[in-house]
């Protein structure tokens, strides 16, 4: 054959012609404006203001009485020479630890075990699936009973024969924290599920077959295969985690509201008490500005991160 | 698609700014309803948010004829936090409900409070009211609070429990520890304390040890930062604590104070000190059977002082219309409108009114009444005689005691540490 085809015409192939395209982009009609301009100003004053005057409010001392009196950097010196602040700093560090990774190594089992089609699969997904629903208060309430001096989890250790191991989960000062941590994790592990599941589902069959065709075992498979292809995936479940952990505070709060003394206290649940139980509204928003700074530096450092191995 | 026609951009960009006018508009005409209705208009914002004393302040608005009152109410958390917005506002609420106490004295301190002293003098409606009560609700010389009604506190047992276990009411601390011992034999916790969500419910007791071991005087100033916490007065406190300690149903930890009713009702547990309100968690066919005594003496040279937190109302200093609004306290402190909120509130609380027919009230309320009468001297409760921050030092100090009574002088010295950066902010 010497006859070269010519190269097919860009209608041929269902290419719309570049030139219109980019003529479409550069006028942009003033309406689109209009609709992107409205929910600006709105985003800038209900929620960018606000939050630009809690850096404000960080330094001053103000019990929204009168005006507020500048402190400059006051309330953060005073932030880390105050026990309870750093005691929930701890805590929250164990809770993001004990939080992300329990629910992500949760969610991620329970998606790799319910990932294949067999029977009565929707039956375990959706059970697991269903504490989601429910509100953080509402499972705190739930797991306080639990918890209750003769409530489900007493009862159970002592008719398997653990009397011993029987205590008051939520009033001991060594396991209030852990507590609260399992029932926090229960809720959030069937939410990691779904999302790794929805991972698992856009990852291709083919290659985890012609591994297993190769000899790999399941573990093989599931390192060298299946974990790759779920990097997108654990960019978004990482960010989630840090972020719910950060900001975890209602279920503290149904179940313990940070006691017994302070043991179970977070950031969040200690600048709620501040805040709006104290009104000492600069010393809270300074406890703000670092929960802040905290979820920034994670996200970001995991974000740039994750970008540079992706081009690369 | 490059440009749309005309007429369409201009529909569509009018709805946008209907879109904005709209929210603009709601600002504008959320402050104008407000403003205007001021004028004529009362607005009584109200904490009282569980159902049945909510529906008694409807009924007893509704009576009031002489102005227009716009009644809110607020869910309590939210009301306390909202309480300087409100009154700092630039058209604050006329007439709002709170507790007498250190709060309304700070309040009344930066000028947010209406003086209402004419409603204490002469025919005044509170002209009656005990000297006692006057005193609480005076700030700088002024009356800035108008009390309604207050309750007491006691030690709460079942009739029928005490007659089953063949114990008698104590009335000295060395007759209270046997009551304590010989309930504890019948395999019964002697004392019902829920600490667990509610821990101020263990400052209850710290606050009568010091009433009855240093007398109400001493109580006051300790609240208000005049004694340190780690002092001799406070360490005999916590001495007599202790020897409660191993009386106090150990699974309270774990409850809210209304938990903690059930067992005293369950006869699982002796006694419970708390106040009146713990017959709005009695089941009704036990409340009969629910009888209290006065936390016993403990040095008789003492005068007998006893917790009884009062509420009521006050205005707020930048009310559009003082006059009105005085008028709106004056009929909430008359005898009629107190005896109708209490009975439609089907609470256990006290008038602060004398005129206040208590003839047809539980036998139990006019006991209370008689404790109150018998008594020397008033106090309110740790937070109200202090403030809620100082009230959390308690609650981490005390709870930490139940847990741990022989860390006391440690304990004690943090509680100080603690208290002194309350204080000193």
């Amino acid at each position: 054959m010497t006859a070269v085809a010519a190269p097919p015409r860009p209608e041929e192939v269902g290419m719309a012609p570049p030139r219109r395209r980019k003529s479409g982009l550069r006028a942009v009609p003033p309406i689109v404006w209009v609709f992107l301009l409205i929910p600006a100003v709105v985003e800038v004053g209900m929620v960018f203001w606000p939050a630009v005057n809690s850096f404000y409010l960080s330094l001053t001392e103000w019990n929204g009485l009168g005006a507020a009196r500048p402190v400059g950097l006051d309330n953060f010196r005073d932030l880390f020479s105050d026990g309870i602040f750093l005691g929930a700093l701890k805590n929250n560090v164990i809770w993001a630890v004990g939080f992300g990774g329990l629910s992500v190594l949760g969610g991620l089992a329970l998606a790799l075990a319910l990932n294949r089609p067999r029977r009565g699969v929707g039956l375990y997904r959706s059970a697991i699936y269903l504490p989601m629903v429910f509100s953080l208060a509402v499972t705190g309430l739930f797991w306080r009973v639990q918890y209750q001096p003769d409530g489900t989890i007493n009862t159970l250790l002592g008719a398997v024969g653990l009397e011993s191991v029987e205590r008051q989960w939520l009033a001991d000062p060594h396991t209030a924290l852990y507590a609260v941590l399992i029932a926090a994790v229960w809720r959030q592990v069937g939410y990691v599920m779904v999302l790794y599941l929805a991972g698992l589902k856009g990852t291709d069959p083919t290659l985890d077959d012609a591994a297993a065709v190769d000899g790999a075992t399941a573990w093989q498979r599931f390192r060298f295969v299946t974990w790759p292809q779920l990097r997108g995936v654990n960019t978004v479940v990482f960010a989630v985690t840090v972020i719910d952990s950060l900001r975890t505070f209602d279920i503290v709060w149904a179940m313990t509201q940070g006691g017994p003394y302070h043991s179970s206290e977070l950031l969040s649940t200690y600048m709620f008490q501040q805040g709006f139980t104290f009104l000492n509204l600069g010393y809270a928003s300074a406890i703000a500005v670092v929960i802040f700074a905290l979820a920034l530096i994670f996200i970001i450092t995991y974000l740039v991160r994750a970008t540079k191995e992706e081009v690369a | 698609m490059v440009s749309a026609p005309f007429s369409r951009r201009g529909f569509l960009a009018g709805i946008g700014g209907v879109g904005v006018a709209g929210l603009l508009g709601a600002c504008a005409t959320g402050s104008n309803e407000s403003a205007g209705a001021a004028s004529t208009t009362l607005t009584l914002q109200s904490s009282l948010s569980d159902p049945d004393p909510k529906a008694a302040l409807t009924k007893v608005v509704e009576g009031y004829s002489k102005s227009q009152v716009t009644l809110n109410t607020i869910a309590i958390e939210t009301f306390r936090a909202q309480l300087p917005t409100y009154l700092n506002s630039g058209n604050p609420p006329d007439v709002l409900t709170w507790y007498a106490g250190s709060v309304a004295r700070d309040y009344a301190s930066k000028g947010f409070l209406l003086d209402v002293s004419d409603l204490w003098t002469g025919s005044g409606p509170c002209a009656g009211f005990s000297p006692a009560l006057k005193e609480l609700s005076t700030a700088d010389g002024k009356q800035i609070f108008v009390p309604t009604n207050y309750y007491w506190w006691g030690v709460f047992y079942r009739k029928s429990a005490f007659q089953e276990w063949g114990v008698q009411v104590p009335t000295t601390w060395d007759e209270f520890i046997a009551v304590c011992k010989t309930i504890k034999s019948k395999g019964v916790a002697p004392i019902s304390m829920g600490t667990g969500s509610t821990p101020w419910v263990a400052s209850g007791w710290f606050d009568y040890l010091n009433l009855r071991i240093n007398g109400a005087d001493f109580h006051r100033e300790l609240l208000s930062g005049k004694h340190p916490f780690d002092g001799p007065e406070v360490k005999t406190v916590m001495d007599h604590y202790r020897q409660l300690v191993e009386y106090i149903d150990p699974k309270g930890r774990s409850y809210s104070w209304q938990d903690a009713v059930t067992p005293l009702t369950a006869k699982k547990a002796g006694m419970y000190l708390i106040g009146a309100f713990i017959t709005s968690g009695v089941p009704s066919d036990a409340v009969d059977d629910l009888d209290f005594f006065r936390v016993p003496i403990i040095d008789p040279s003492v005068p007998v002082a006893e917790e009884a937190p009062t509420d009521g109302y006050f205005a707020s200093a930048k009310s559009r219309n003082p006059q009105r609004a005085k008028e709106l306290l004056g009929y909430l402190a008359s005898a009629p409108a107190q005896q109708q909120f209490i009975q439609l509130a089907k609470s256990s609380n006290l008038p602060t009114s004398q005129a206040v027919d208590t003839t047809t009230f539980a036998p139990l309320v006019q006991k209370g009444i008689k404790l109150l009468n018998e008594s020397k001297a008033i106090t309110q409760f740790f937070n109200r005689d202090s403030s809620d921050e100082l009230q959390t030092t308690a609650d981490t100090a005390l709870t930490k005691f139940l847990d741990s009574p022989g860390d006391v002088n440690k304990i004690l010295t943090e509680w100080q540490g603690a208290a002194k950066k309350v204080l000193g902010s």
